[in-house]
């Protein structure tokens, strides 16, 4: 049974070229926009592996690993953090939230690959 | 249900039908650990398990520890292949020292 | 010139010296392949030229020196024998880099020509290298080549597997981080050899905590991987787990000789402890950066008991032992080199040519001033007059010492040519070497180079003979060149000798007949017939094979070396050999000087060629003014009178008394007769105009301090000409 990994990101593009790389990769993938979208995706899901963005509208990325904290369901997922080189806070303050996994932008998929691997192997 | 327990022969035979992970990992101790003062042989069919992290296996390992605190035989049977990929890794066939069945209809690894 | 032409002047002059050195390595392993300080200095001249050519973006170079360097490398850890063909090829490849910097300094925005790179293609394809276009390839890939290149040759024994020991936290499983996982994905990177999981602080009973992560590994791990390498797989959980990891064995080895290796002159500045362990790879940044906490955390508690960073770091399992003690040992030593190096500066020679200039000036200020209180009789200033004149030649004698260098690095580039010239002629032939560390004037040193080679050349082609003549004639069948050089009554003498077929003088004389250099009834000393090889009219290449080719450009050499101040003599005996000698002025451009005077005018004699001064006193010396002899106590010499020489004046009247001054060149003593004896005087000789180019038996002007010029006499040129002279002068008697 293939891993499922969730993509969240504002950027369509990112989202796209992150669900190419990963379905390549032989994983499924599960995309949301923004940390609002997330939660509601999450629902009924098993999910192996959350990757998601800092910034973005509605609930931000810090706020969403938060959240996700809280659900009984999904609390012990690995959780990946995308920041930004010169953004070490912001590695901090996902890693003091639960996003203990990150991933500095800009990446070529195969670093991406890489650090999934890591986590979640196919 | 999750977890079924059947008696033969005097041995109880726990049949896990459930991951055991991180998620299930404090409910399944919960459950398991009635049966450690039984007095009675454990025998854990683990044919159920889709799937298996750290967390289940440190469970596993604990109630082995926990049958020997107790003197009581446990046995683990019928292996998933999601079980015997993580026995196998971490080179725990042996400490277990159940014999494992690779079962014909696993899929191909 | 910009900051950056500087330093690519910097990286040439660099570049030039580092492949000079690594030559002369090569050519020693040749006699003794084992010399690892050789082989060492080959290595690190492939190593700093790819190094420095990559700061300048010269890619060619540093593809091409890549390939070189990944060959000695080999050749460095025992991994490849180094035997006469890998010595050729080196040596080619030398080359081929010297003419990769001379492109990229002329033509750097232009491709390689065909030329250039398939001589390239084809050196690395001997090297057994790759012909893969690896551009630049950074420093870091080589230390990961290296490993795999071990755990490649000796994968099957255990000194090449990883240990790494992982202690998870409680909370790993909590944040997601499942051991499990990363496992899973160390074994995607090699093989897992052993695993040992256990959990020896599994609570007894309710007290486990199922969420918690009570797990240890002991992992044996082997594959193509750095420490960095295996540790960013854990990277995650790196807040979760502690992890050690000890390398193989064969690791620990490798980063041993990677910190045996000299460090690059440029660049070396004492490293930190931890940098430099980085820098090998023999410790991460992490590892390092924990290490540094600790410090400071002890040194919080107790500065006196604080541990240096050495010691923490073999306690906290990071190091190894023997790793860290060679770390110290290095960086002891590159403290020692710095303070060495310290010690020299690279000085222009354009301004220490400047400075000798000025003291030049100097010393003539000085005898103008020395001139001036004789004169005046100032008796009470003529003390500090003296002192100031002592100094002046010591500040003389040590700016010309400044520019002295010992020639043997100049003899030692004729090994190069020695060698590929006896093999080109299949001719065995050993070079040797003696008085290298004999110093002359760094100008003359750059101009003798051509001369020699010429000389040496001419040993090699036509001296020294094939091995089955050799055998034949009675002779070890390895011919020797010999080199040597010497001081000599302040000069310098060179001498080339080979034990080749020697010359035939009959034969010299019959062609100097033929040409008509001299008559058929002409007696010529033995030494007179050798010294026509010099005339230009018998060096054309036809008489040249007759003449065992050694008429060819002999009078240019001749000329090369006179344009110095000096000369150069041959002697040989037929089947023994020849000897070539060389006799060059330490410098060019102060002498010490005797001054003379002779009808009024000055004339300075090199002090050093000085024998004695006599007074012509009847008792002492008996002239013979037909023959031009003089009879110095019992020693028979020719002379010279100054005075008529200079002025063509065939009559002297006897009314003031005369002096004598002895010279000697060689074995050859000469008198010159003088009217007035003046003393030592310092000189700087001012070279003489084209004018005066065609006058013999002058070498050199100066300036006295009263204004006046004095002429420096040729010693050389005038003792010839009297023995010349003399020898005639018998002739015309026998007959």
């Amino acid at each position: 049974m293939a891993k499922t990994i969730m993509i969240v990101d504002d950027s369509a593009s990112i989202r796209q070229v992150v669900s190419i790389a990963l379905k390549g990769g032989g994983y499924d993938v599960l995309e949301a926009c923004d940390g609002k979208d997330a939660l509601n995706k999450l629902k009924g899901q098993k999910i192996h592996l959350i990757i998601t963005d800092v910034n973005m509208p509605n609930m931000d990325g810090i706020t969403f690993v938060q959240e996700v904290k809280k659900l009984p369901d999904y609390k012990f997922t690995p959780m990946m953090m995308l920041t930004t080189e010169a953004a070490e806070d912001k590695k901090q303050a996902g890693k003091a939230a639960g996003a203990k996994a990150w991933l500095t932008k800009p990446f070529q998929p195969q670093t991406l690959m890489t650090a999934v691997s890591k986590l979640v192997l196919p | 249900m999750a977890i079924q327990v059947s008696e033969k022969n005097g041995i109880t035979i726990i049949a896990i039908q459930d991951d055991m992970t991180i998620y299930t990992a404090s409910e399944q101790k919960a459950r398991l650990s009635k049966y450690l003062h039984s007095g009675r042989e454990l025998q854990i069919n683990l044919a159920g398990v889709s799937e298996m992290d750290s967390a289940g296996l440190q469970l596993l390992l604990w109630l082995k520890q926990e049958a020997s605190r107790h003197a009581i035989k446990l046995s683990l049977v019928r292996h998933s292949q999601a079980v015997v990929e993580v026995l196998e890794l971490l080179n725990l066939t042996g400490h277990f020292g159940d014999p494992v069945v690779i079962s014909a209809n696993w899929n191909a690894a | 010139m910009s900051e950056l032409d500087a330093a690519i002047q910097t990286f040439v002059q660099e570049a030039d010296e580092l492949l000079a050195e690594m030559e002369l390595a090569l050519l020693g392993l040749e006699d003794n392949p084992d010399d690892s300080e050789s082989i060492n200095s080959v290595f690190r001249a492939m190593h700093t030229i790819k190094g420095s050519s990559g700061l300048f973006g010269f890619d060619s170079i540093v593809a091409f020196a890549h390939e070189a360097e990944t060959v000695l490398d080999q050749v460095r850890r025992g991994q490849r024998v180094i035997d006469g063909t890998l010595i050729s090829t080196l040596l080619n490849c030398k080359d081929h880099t010297s003419k990769l910097i001379e492109h990229c300094l002329t033509e750097a925005e232009q491709e390689l020509s065909q030329e250039l790179k398939l001589t390239g293609e084809s050196l690395i394809k001997q090297l057994g290298g790759a012909t893969t276009k690896q551009e630049s390839m950074p420093v870091e890939a080589d230390s990961k080549r290296g490993s795999s290149e071990t755990s490649e040759t000796e994968g099957d024994t255990n000194g090449n597997d990883w240990v790494i020991l992982l202690e998870f936290g409680p909370d790993a499983l909590r944040n997601g981080m499942d051991p499990l996982s990363f496992i899973r994905y160390l074994k995607t990177l090699g093989d897992i050899v052993d695993i040992l999981t256990s959990a020896p602080d599994l609570p007894i009973g309710e007290a486990m905590d199922p969420e918690s992560c009570y797990l240890h590994f002991k992992i044996v791990f082997r594959g193509n991987t750095d420490k960095q390498g295996i540790e960013s797989v854990f990277e995650f959980a790196e807040d979760d787990c502690e992890i050690r990891i000890i390398p193989p064995h064969s690791q620990i080895e490798h980063y041993l000789s990677l910190l045996a290796e000299p460090s690059d002159e440029d660049d070396a500045q004492v490293e930190r402890l931890g940098e430099m362990l980085i820098n090998i790879g023999a410790l991460t940044p992490k590892e390092v950066a924990k290490a540094l906490q600790r410090q400071s955390e002890d040194k919080a508690e107790s500065p006196e008991q604080a541990k240096p960073i050495g010691e923490i770091l073999v306690e906290q399992q990071s190091a190894e032992q023997p790793v860290v003690e060679q770390a110290l040992k290095k960086q002891q030593s590159v403290k020692q080199k710095i303070a060495a190096e310290a010690n020299y500066i690279r000085v222009d020679s354009e301004k220490l040519g400047k400075l000798i200039n000025l003291v030049g000036e100097l010393v003539i200020s000085g005898a103008a001033m020395r001139m001036m209180v004789d004169r005046h009789g100032l008796s009470d200033v003529e003390e500090v007059a003296v002192s100031m004149n002592d100094l002046v030649s010591e500040i003389r004698d040590t700016a010309l010492e400044l520019r002295m260098v010992a020639i043997g690095e100049t003899f030692s580039r004729f090994r190069r040519v020695v060698r590929d010239v006896s093999n080109e002629l299949n001719k065995q032939i050993e070079l040797k070497i003696t008085g290298g560390e004999t110093e002359l004037d760094k100008t003359v040193v750059e101009k003798i180079n051509d001369p020699l080679t010429h000389l040496i050349r001419n040993s090699l082609d036509h001296g020294i003979e094939m091995p089955e003549q050799r055998r034949a004639a009675g002779k070890p069948e390895q011919g020797t060149v010999h080199l040597n050089a010497y001081h000599d009554s302040g000069h310098i003498v060179i001498q080339i000798a080979d034990d080749g077929a020697g010359l035939n003088d009959e034969k010299i004389r019959t062609k100097a007949i033929a040409n008509g250099l001299i008559t058929a009834d002409q007696v010529l000393t033995k030494q007179e017939v050798f010294d026509l090889i010099f005339e230009a009219g018998l060096s054309t290449k036809d008489e040249a094979s007759n003449l065992s080719g050694r008429g060819v450009g002999m009078d240019v050499v001749r000329r090369n070396i006179e344009a110095l101040r000096g000369s150069v003599s041959l002697d040989s005996e037929p089947g023994q050999g020849t000897t070539v000698t060389i006799n060059l002025p330490l410098t060019l451009a102060i002498i010490d000087g005797f001054m003379v005077e002779a009808e009024q005018e000055c004339y300075i004699i090199p002090l050093s060629m000085v024998e004695e001064c006599v007074e012509m006193s009847p008792e002492e010396c008996e002239f013979d003014e037909i023959q031009h002899y003089v009879n110095l106590r019992g020693e028979v010499m020719p002379y010279l009178r100054l005075g008529d020489y200079f002025n063509n004046r065939k009559q002297h009247s006897n009314i003031h008394r005369e002096s004598m001054v002895v010279v000697r060149f060689g074995q050859t003593k000469v008198g010159f007769v003088v009217d007035k004896l003046h003393g030592e005087h310092q000189t700087v000789i001012k070279p003489l105009g084209k004018v005066f180019e065609q006058l013999k038996g002058i070498s050199g002007a100066t300036v006295l301090g009263s204004g006046d010029v004095a002429l420096i006499l040729d010693v050389q040129g005038l003792v010839q000409f009297a023995t010349r002279d003399k020898s005639r002068a018998s002739i015309g008697l026998a007959g």
